[in-house]
């Protein structure tokens, strides 16, 4: 059957059911009635030609039947009657029928859950017209750093590829910036009006004005940009995003022509972006022109890599000669500008592939994916077990159908389909669960603005998943029980009248096969999760070099309307300072430009009285700039020398601290005091500066394992904007939150503070999603060994009730009941045993796989899990066993043998 | 019924599409024709004719039409599509050679063997 035709048929079966039949009873009828009349013209009285014809005739109902085949709308007729027995026969057994309703819609459930990840993260379509044929240029970081491939673009860079290329319609650039948002207010008018919000810290884009009709998105309310508006003096314009307009403004859509107050700035809100505007990992609240100046076209400009271009592609213009186009372009700034450019290369991707590869999730979500696709292959394995048991129960009434001229394949179809009820049943039910656990799954992902912006729902993405993958598992699990039942013998399985029939080799064979596939597939989950979370713990409890604990912390930013020059961000500090000193329970404050541990920029440096390295080799450190409380403040040890003072100021000679890392790898743990390094941190006359002391190792990031160069610089020396407030407390940091505030606010009402908690929960919300990928991960492989225990439970359990008689012999010929535990046990083991072997090998190159995929996040090395878990796995694969073999322990010998 | 003979297996299709390649006919019409041209030899039995009629129509050997018959009722009437009447020559062919083969075959004298 050609499968349109059977499509036709079948929804002319289901929609026109009445129809058909109908035109098939009148054809009947018509047919009989035609020969009653000719009956009766031969002579015969109407109620006789009546009879005649219908005797005639047969069967009405056996003529329908064959009509029916004859049409072809008989393959569905079976199909419904087998669907209907199948839900009789299923109703029968309530107790079979919930266990593999319930084993499956688990299965489904964890699978559908995180299908709306998938769902959610990676098949969404980005907003706008056509976004497969937009690109998104990146530069390639010359040095091997995490994501080299999604390194921002220099403007220079930016400005030489989009004249000179001819692939693109239009390159528009995007600078993710952040700006203080702060509220009306008359400069002169100080002091808080009531009602008014407070000053927030917002994340902005500064964007070309081609930007939103590159991507092809228009607004919600007013205008996007237009010419002129990135000329200096014309560039106080501002599109807010739906979220800000709604939460800031109330959804007021007079916002449009109103100003708001950007950096102390008055800016023209022209426009609202609808809420469907919204890329993964790219959620500003509000848009700006980008403003390009003759800066921005300078040397100094190609090392300040901050743009991500977006173009749309020519028409008939392939990806590939995107591709072809920008290598030749990268070749040729490398050649003209060695010194910033050598090594740097460009990667080009359309912009749903590099939403989802730069958001890095794709590796997590194949983790979960793959664990998840276990526990349902596990759930299969084992309500094909259930069912190749009930088949031989069945045995007897299937031989009988086969007797009474049932075709095999009409049997098989019979098992398949009573397979289907179970999986269509547990589909349902395991998205009914799944809606509980996505909900669940939104709860959990919410650590960052990035992902709460990303809506996980039971969409139809993940409703039509599910179907798919409860009409596979219906296959998997009807088709080994079904196979087996279309080979069985009939005259042997009638002729076994008296024997309890016992399952023959083959069905056990197959019993077994399924639970050492379920017994290898759990082992190898878990290790997996273990391997995982062993390196997880490794991070979490790994010594970061400070003491976190009674430690506050606060961000903010301040800006150049009010903070331009150097001093008067000293005076700010120092005000700041000042005012938090006096509050009571505070030990020690400092201001820095980074916490610890929280991944600082790093800049290149050169060591006085040493040969110059080339540019690719150069030496470079995290970079921090604090005052001099720091280290007693955060609690990192003083090796050696001596740490900044007061005095360390802008009049005296330049000083700098490095950690014991750099000293390690730069002066090979030669005493590096006194000696004079000069960093690069693109001011205009570089300076030598001394190393006056060595401090303790903090760690990059909180969540990894590496230690780096770190080389500290005085606040006084170098004042810079982006700063962060740490105050060691004498008791609950949270305490001082309030005062950490209103010191700020008392210094400068309109600058907003952010990222104010105590640093613990910093570093929780460093941790990102992985509490959550431990806990779900560790949900699953603890559901995958208590289905595979059920599973050997389950063949353990059917065995010994096929044996009962063998049992009862061999008691009967003197076996104690330790024997036939033992014998019992010994077959459990048997399976348990190779399935965990089999398991323990497949699961050998794991560290491997998992070192490549999460390179530089975690460490996985851990040979004793290979030990621990099979023996861990073995003994509750005992456990499952030891259950049902104690009731072959308690055989009565003579009940056993005369049960026939 | 003496002198009536049940139609071998696999030839009911060909009568049916030489009765109606002669004339659309409604089924009762074809069962008639049958024994018509068959000289009231072959005997269709009335319930097997309709489902191969279905059949032949599923297999796009027949097509149906509605119209009126002589006595004023709706009815389906058949003739045969371009495919069936070429499966009617071709039945034809291979039946006459199959009974001329049959006959000369139990036309064998032993003088012959």
């Amino acid at each position: 059957m050609k499968l349109w035709a059977s499509v036709r048929i079948f929804v002319l079966t289901v929609s026109r059911r009445s129809e058909v039949e109908r035109d098939m009873d009148e054809e009947l009828r018509g047919h009989i009635q035609n020969r009653v009349e000719d009956l009766e013209r031969s002579g015969l009285p109407r109620l006789e030609a009546e009879r005649r014809a219908r005797v005639e005739f047969g069967g009405n109902e056996r003529f329908k039947e064959e009509c029916r085949e004859a049409m072809g709308t008989h393959f569905f007729d079976a199909l419904f009657q087998d669907l209907k027995v199948g839900v009789r026969m299923l109703r029968r057994v309530p107790g079979f029928t919930a266990v593999a309703v319930l084993t499956l819609a688990l299965g489904i459930a964890v699978n559908a859950t995180m299908f709306s990840m998938v769902s959610a993260f990676l098949m969404r379509r980005p907003p706008g017209h056509d976004p497969e044929r937009v690109a998104v240029v990146t530069s390639i970081n010359a040095a091997p750093v995490f994501q080299a491939d999604v390194t921002p673009v220099s403007a220079p860079n930016y400005l030489a590829w989009r004249a000179a290329n001819h692939v693109f319609g239009d390159l528009a650039a995007n600078e993710r910036r952040g700006v203080n948002l702060s509220s009306q207010q008359q400069s002169g008018a100080a002091g808080d009006s009531a009602g008014a919000a407070q000053p927030e810290r917002l994340r902005a884009a500064a964007v070309t004005l081609n930007y939103f009709s590159v991507l092809g998105a228009a607004p919600q309310i007013g205008r996007t940009f237009v010419p002129g508006e990135d000329q200096p003096g014309h560039e106080h314009v501002v599109i807010v995003s739906h979220d800000l307009w709604e939460r800031r403004f109330g959804s007021d859509p007079s916002i449009v022509e109103r100003s708001i107050r950007l950096n102390r700035e008055n800016y023209d809100v022209i426009g609202v972006m609808p809420a469907s505007f919204r890329m993964l990992g790219f959620v500003p609240q509000l848009w700006t022109p980008l403003v390009l100046s003759a800066a921005d076209q300078s040397a100094a400009a190609r090392r300040d890599r901050s743009l991500f271009l977006f173009a749309r592609i020519k028409d008939g213009v392939t990806l590939e000669q995107v591709r072809a186009e920008m290598a030749t372009l990268v070749r040729r700034t490398d050649e003209t500008f060695p010194d910033t450019e050598k090594g740097w290369g460009v990667a080009v991707r359309t912009l749903p592939d590099f939403l989802i590869h730069s958001f890095g999730i794709r590796e997590a979500i194949v983790v979960l994916m793959t664990a998840v696709g276990f526990v349902l292959m596990i759930a299969c394995a084992n309500v094909a077990g259930l069912l190749l048991a009930r088949a031989t129960a069945r045995r007897k009434e299937l031989s009988i159908r086969v007797a009474l001229g049932a075709g095999r394949l009409r049997i098989v179809r019979q098992l398949l389909t009573e397979g289907l009820v179970i999986a269509i049943l547990g589909g349902g039910v395991g998205v009914l669960l799944s809606y509980w656990g996505i909900g669940f799954l939104r709860a959990n992902l919410s650590f960052n603005e990035a992902i709460s912006a990303v809506p996980i729902t039971l969409d139809w993405n993940v409703v039509l998943f599910a179907l798919v993958v409860s009409l596979v598992s219906a296959l998997l699990c009807g088709v080994a029980p079904s196979l087996n039942a279309s080979r069985a013998d009939v005259n042997v399985s009638l002729k076994n009248e008296s024997r309890a029939a016992s399952g023959g080799r083959s069905r056990s064979l197959i019993r077994k096969l399924l639970v050492t596939a379920e017994i290898a597939l759990a082992l190898f989950l878990l290790i997996g999760v273990g391997l995982l979370i062993r390196g997880i713990y490794q991070i979490e409890h790994q010594d970061l070099g400070f003491r976190s604990d009674h430690l506050l912390s606060a961000s903010l930013m301040l800006d150049d309307a009010r903070y331009s020059g150097a001093d008067k961000k000293r005076v700010f500090v120092q005000n700041v300072l000042d005012r938090l000193r006096q509050a009571s329970g505070a030990e020690a404050v400092a201001v820095t430009s980074d916490l610890p541990a929280t991944e600082p920029d790093s800049v290149t440096l050169i060591v006085k009285d040493q040969p110059e390295l080339p540019t690719e080799q150069r030496w470079s450190a995290l970079d921090f700039v604090i005052t001099p409380d720091y280290f007693r403040a955060a609690g990192i040890p003083v090796k050696r020398g001596r740490t900044f003072t007061e005095l360390d100021n802008f009049a005296a000679p330049a000083v700098v601290l490095v950690n014991q890392e750099f000293v390690h790898r730069y002066f090979q743990d030669r005493d590096p005091l006194g000696r004079q390094i000069q960093l690069d941190v693109g001011e205009a006359a570089p300076h030598w500066s001394e190393i006056v002391g060595v401090v303790g190792n903090v760690k990059t990031n909180s969540q990894e394992t590496r230690d780096d160069p770190e080389v500290y610089e005085p606040f006084l020396q170098r004042p810079v904007s982006s700063l962060a407030l740490m105050l060691r407390a004498t008791s609950d940091p949270d305490g001082l939150s309030s005062a950490l505030r209103s010191a700020v606010a008392q210094a400068d009402p309109e600058l907003p503070l952010f990222r104010l908690m105590s640093m613990p929960a910093l570093i929780e919300g460093q941790k990102g999603g992985t509490p959550f990928f431990e806990r779900a991960l560790s949900c699953f492989a603890i559901l995958a060994l208590i289905l595979a225990a059920i599973g050997i439970y389950g063949l353990v359990a059917y065995s010994v009730g096929q044996r009962i008689q063998e049992i009862g012999i061999r008691m009967a010929m003197g076996a104690r009941s330790s024997n036939v535990l033992g014998m019992v046990l010994w077959d459990g083991l048997k399976v348990s045993a190779l399935g965990a072997a089999i398991g323990l090998v497949l699961a050998l190159p794991l560290p491997k796989l998992f070192n490549a995929m999460f390179s530089g996040i975690l460490h996985v090395h851990e040979p004793g899990l290979y030990v621990i878990v099979p023996a861990a796995m073995l003994s509750v694969a005992m456990l499952a066993a030891y259950v049902p073999a104690r009731r072959a322990m308690r055989v009565d010998p003579l009940v056993a043998l005369r049960y026939e | 019924v003496a002198g009536e003979a049940h139609i071998l297996p696999g030839t009911l299709d060909l009568l049916i599409l030489k009765a109606v390649s002669l004339g659309p006919l409604h089924g009762y019409g074809i069962l008639l024709r049958i024994e018509q041209i068959s000289r009231g030899a072959l005997l269709v039995e009335q319930g097997a004719l309709h489902p191969a009629l279905f059949r032949l129509v599923r297999q796009r050997l027949l097509k149906a039409n509605r119209g009126v018959s002589d006595n004023n009722r709706r009815a389906k009437f058949y003739e045969p599509t371009s495919a069936g009447k070429k499966r009617l020559r071709q039945g034809e062919d291979s039946w006459n050679s199959l009974a001329t083969t049959i006959a000369s075959a139990l036309g064998a004298r032993p003088e012959e063997v």
